[in-house]
């Protein structure tokens, strides 16, 4: 409540949201050129464009957000409010999921791809939680200010998550290649709807600890401004958490006869 | 960029490189008006035009293709660049003045949220090329929209993921910003029930405008990945769509009226000079409505195959919104009094949007029930309901604040006569024209189609309808030339109404940084209702 007194607003104006948002105008309409108006080469443009006004846009952003305006310790309560919104997204999967799991329970066993990996689904989740308690590790580190045991463990971080990644297109190339495509059963539709929407959310928390990688290394960060590395952190247990809902109904629920 | 540049001068002084680089949550709730203003006349007129092709059957104006284009624009852009994105407008200015904040928690995601919804914007405008029309309606239905006969359905899914992006982004921010930088003594049961009303939508928003998304997201999936959601030879359901996209659209109706709410609330207490009646009760109403809102969505599909129960138990719900409803209607009337009424151009919306909401709230209760909806569904009987709800209750109450808060924005005083000549010209013009719609639906005649049989009663009400809404049009042009008039107006102090609120006390059009003190200062006791013994 005394949030008032702290917050100044050194920041009239600011370039950085006009980049990024120039970078959400030109991904649209690279999207639109690509499927819309059949022109691939200016959504390859127009989608290069926004990949470079983005990376532009974030890092600006990042920096002037560490070296104008003060701590103000809101960012956890604004990401538990985004994650509230995201949660939501998730269960729109599980809706489609279950209208067909229950709708088609007859015929559900027919759609099981007799290639499912259920061990590696296991592995999976093993390593996404191991980069949850690598994460927990990096923040205690950079809280007590000791800097390169912080980057050590946001790269123990980052490439835990990377494999995951990794693996997991691995095994959607796998299950394709043996028949199971994305519109040939509503099973099929929704586990890679499920396990899709959940790859680009660690995806994003990748690129986050990318930007979090920078202000670190860079020393934009100090122990006394650790909030955004909270916000990222509480984003991450999020994604991780949120895989045991995906795996144990794309995979068990769906993939057990 | 840093300093100084921008701090002494107020809003419209701006410079254009101002205006684009502004992180000054004033600033941008003029673009947001801006925007959303220029927007409403142009779905306006093709409102316009859709009458005009509906006054006699034949087709006279435009052909079949883009009479379905024109609905698509219409009821898109009016739902969510007006009744939503208007109140985008309402939620940027107020908030931080009336908690006493000096900005919002996060002025840069501010910035990009508007960044967002103008490339929404840009979208839409990419839609009026002949080409490129989005003919699925604003709904958005699979098969249809799945078709090539629909249009570019990448551009619809880019449009609602594009001003999701902005809802989400404006959602977080101002919930952070209430919960967190309110000045002590303002707490969060005694904050304007204006804030209540902004607030209850944003959370609605932000628990329903994702399931639109996933909705939407399916649409794009099923149309150009390849992907089975909607189609029922792979085990998907095209009623999905239907359940997804009610879940968050019948909420977004709350999302339009909590905040016409919240203005009524404002402007009767003012204007009565009287605190509100039960302002705890209309707190716990407004909350009730927002929470009721997600549990009657299947009432939009009463025809599209459901189980009964599910018919029965949403029958059930919808009816129940009645009371808490009721309950705002009572506490405003109550309101009302024996208070000192002033009957300036802001309290004339007021009270006309209150009505046109009752008209609109009593014709919703018989479409809750099943067996009176399944014979009117589809039929302009439930076009005529929701205008009186949505386009009208809602338009009173954002003129309502528009003319209210018109002072704190702009420093002037808008001219009274024309404010009020606006007001006459639009309660009459909608009346005639929503009334007579609701008939000729009671009469027969399907919503939706671009032309209808020569039936003597349909045609008499149609043109009593094309009637009321140019009287209406016009009453909407007489409030753009008092806004715009008003501009070179006598200079408005800084409390005109004469109302305890935070936003009064500082000066008319606020500095860059809103009070000259932090944190701001309220006596003890204090309510932004309190106007004590009437004098």
């Amino acid at each position: 409540m005394a949030q008032a007194a702290v917050h100044h607003g050194e920041h009239e104006t600011s370039v950085w949201p006009l980049s990024t948002g120039l970078a959400v105008l030109f991904a649209a309409l690279a999207l639109t050129a690509h499927f819309a108006w059949q022109m691939p080469l200016l959504g390859l443009v127009l989608g290069g464009g926004a990949a470079a006004l983005l990376a532009v846009g974030i890092g600006g952003w990042a920096r002037e957000f560490f070296t104008k305006g003060t701590e103000e310790g809101v960012g956890p309560i604004a990401v538990g409010a985004f994650i509230a919104s995201e949660v939501i997204i998730f269960g729109t999967m599980f809706v489609a999921f279950w209208m067909g799991r229950i709708v088609y329970a007859e015929q559900w066993s027919a759609w099981i791809p007799s290639n499912l990996n259920l061990v590696l689904a296991l592995w999976l989740t093993l390593i996404l939680w191991a980069s949850s308690g690598t994460i927990i590790m990096a923040e205690r580190a950079m809280e007590r200010g000791d800097r390169s045991a912080s980057l050590g463990w946001i790269g123990a971080t980052f490439v835990l998550g990377l494999l995951f990644v990794v693996l997991h297109m691995n095994e959607w190339a796998h299950l394709a290649a043996g028949g199971f495509k994305l519109g040939s059963s509503i099973y099929a539709t929704t586990f890679y709807s499920l396990t899709g929407v959940h790859t680009s959310h660690v995806v994003i928390g990748l690129l986050m600890q990318i930007v979090l990688f920078g202000v670190v290394a860079t020393r934009l960060m100090t122990p006394q401004r650790v909030t955004f590395f909270r916000a990222s952190s509480i984003y991450w247990h999020f994604v991780d958490i949120m895989w045991l809902m995906v795996a144990s109904n794309a995979y068990l629920v769906g993939g057990l006869r | 960029m840093q300093e100084a540049v921008a701090v002494q001068t107020p809003w419209f002084r701006a410079s254009f490189k101002e205006w684009i680089l502004t992180t000054d949550h004033k600033k941008i709730a003029v673009l947001y008006a801006v925007t959303s203003l220029v927007f409403f006349a142009v779905a306006g007129l093709m409102g316009l035009v859709i009458r005009l092709e509906l006054t006699s059957p034949g087709m006279q104006y435009v052909s079949h293709d883009f009479y379905n284009y024109l609905l698509t624009g219409h009821g898109a852009v009016l739902l969510l660049w007006w009744a939503i994105a208007f109140w985008g407008a309402f939620t940027n200015f107020l908030i931080p003045l009336m908690i006493g904040a000096r900005d919002v928690a996060f002025p840069r995601l501010n910035q990009l949220s508007y960044w967002f919804f103008f490339s929404a914007s840009i979208l839409v405008l990419i839609t009026l090329i002949p080409s490129q029309h989005i003919k699925m309606m604003w709904t958005g239905y699979p098969p249809f929209s799945l078709n090539d006969g629909a249009g570019p359905t990448v551009l619809y899914v880019l449009i609602i993921w594009l001003v999701a992006g902005s809802t989400l982004g404006t959602g977080v921010n101002f919930i952070t910003t209430v919960l967190k930088m309110r000045t002590p003594g303002v707490t969060l049961g005694r904050m304007n029930l204006m804030i209540h009303g902004l607030i209850g939508s944003i959370v609605i928003q932000l628990l329903g405008v994702p399931a639109f998304v996933g909705a939407v997201t399916m649409l794009f999936l099923d149309k150009y990945i390849g992907t089975g959601f909607f189609n029922p030879a792979v085990g998907g359901d095209p009623v999905l769509y239907q359940h997804l996209f009610w879940f968050y659209s019948h909420p977004a109706v709350y999302v339009m009226i909590l905040p016409a709410f919240g203005v009524f609330s404002e402007v009767i207490s003012a204007m009565s000079r009287k605190p509100i009646f039960g302002q705890k009760s209309m707190m716990i109403a407004l909350w009730a409505i927002a929470i009721l809102g997600f549990e009657v969505w299947a009432h939009h599909m009463f025809t599209s195959g459901m189980p009964d129960w599910l018919r029965i138990v949403m029958s059930y719900t919808t009816v129940l919104i009645a009371v808490p409803t009721g309950i705002k209607i009572f506490n405003w009337v109550a309101t009302l009094h024996k208070g000192a009424i002033r009957f300036h151009t802001p309290m004339l919306f007021t009270l006309g949007g209150i009505f046109m909401f009752l008209i609109g709230g009593l014709t919703g209760i018989p479409l809750a029930l099943p067996s009176f909806d399944i014979h009117v569904h589809d039929s302009a009987f439930v076009v005529g309901h929701f205008h009186y709800v949505l386009a009208m209750a809602v338009t009173f109450g954002a003129f309502s604040g528009a003319y209210f808060w018109y002072p704190k924005v702009t420093g002037r005083m808008f001219p009274e006569g024309l404010g009020k000549a606006s007001f006459w010209l639009m309660l009459v013009g909608s009346n005639i024209f929503y009334f007579t719609q609701m008939m000729v639906g009671i009469a027969g005649m399907p919503r939706r189609y671009a032309d209808y049989p020569a039936i003597p009663e349909w045609i008499t009400l149609n043109e009593i309808q094309t009637v009321g809404a140019f009287i209406l049009a016009a009453g909407v042009v007489l409030s753009f030339l008092a806004w715009i008039r008003g501009l070179k107006g006598p200079k408005a102090d800084r409390n005109p109404w004469g109302s305890p609120s935070l936003e009064w006390t500082t000066a008319s059009p606020p500095a860059p940084h809103n009070f000259d003190k932090f944190p701001v200062e309220v006596p003890e006791g204090w309510s932004p209702y309190h106007y004590g013994k009437r004098s």
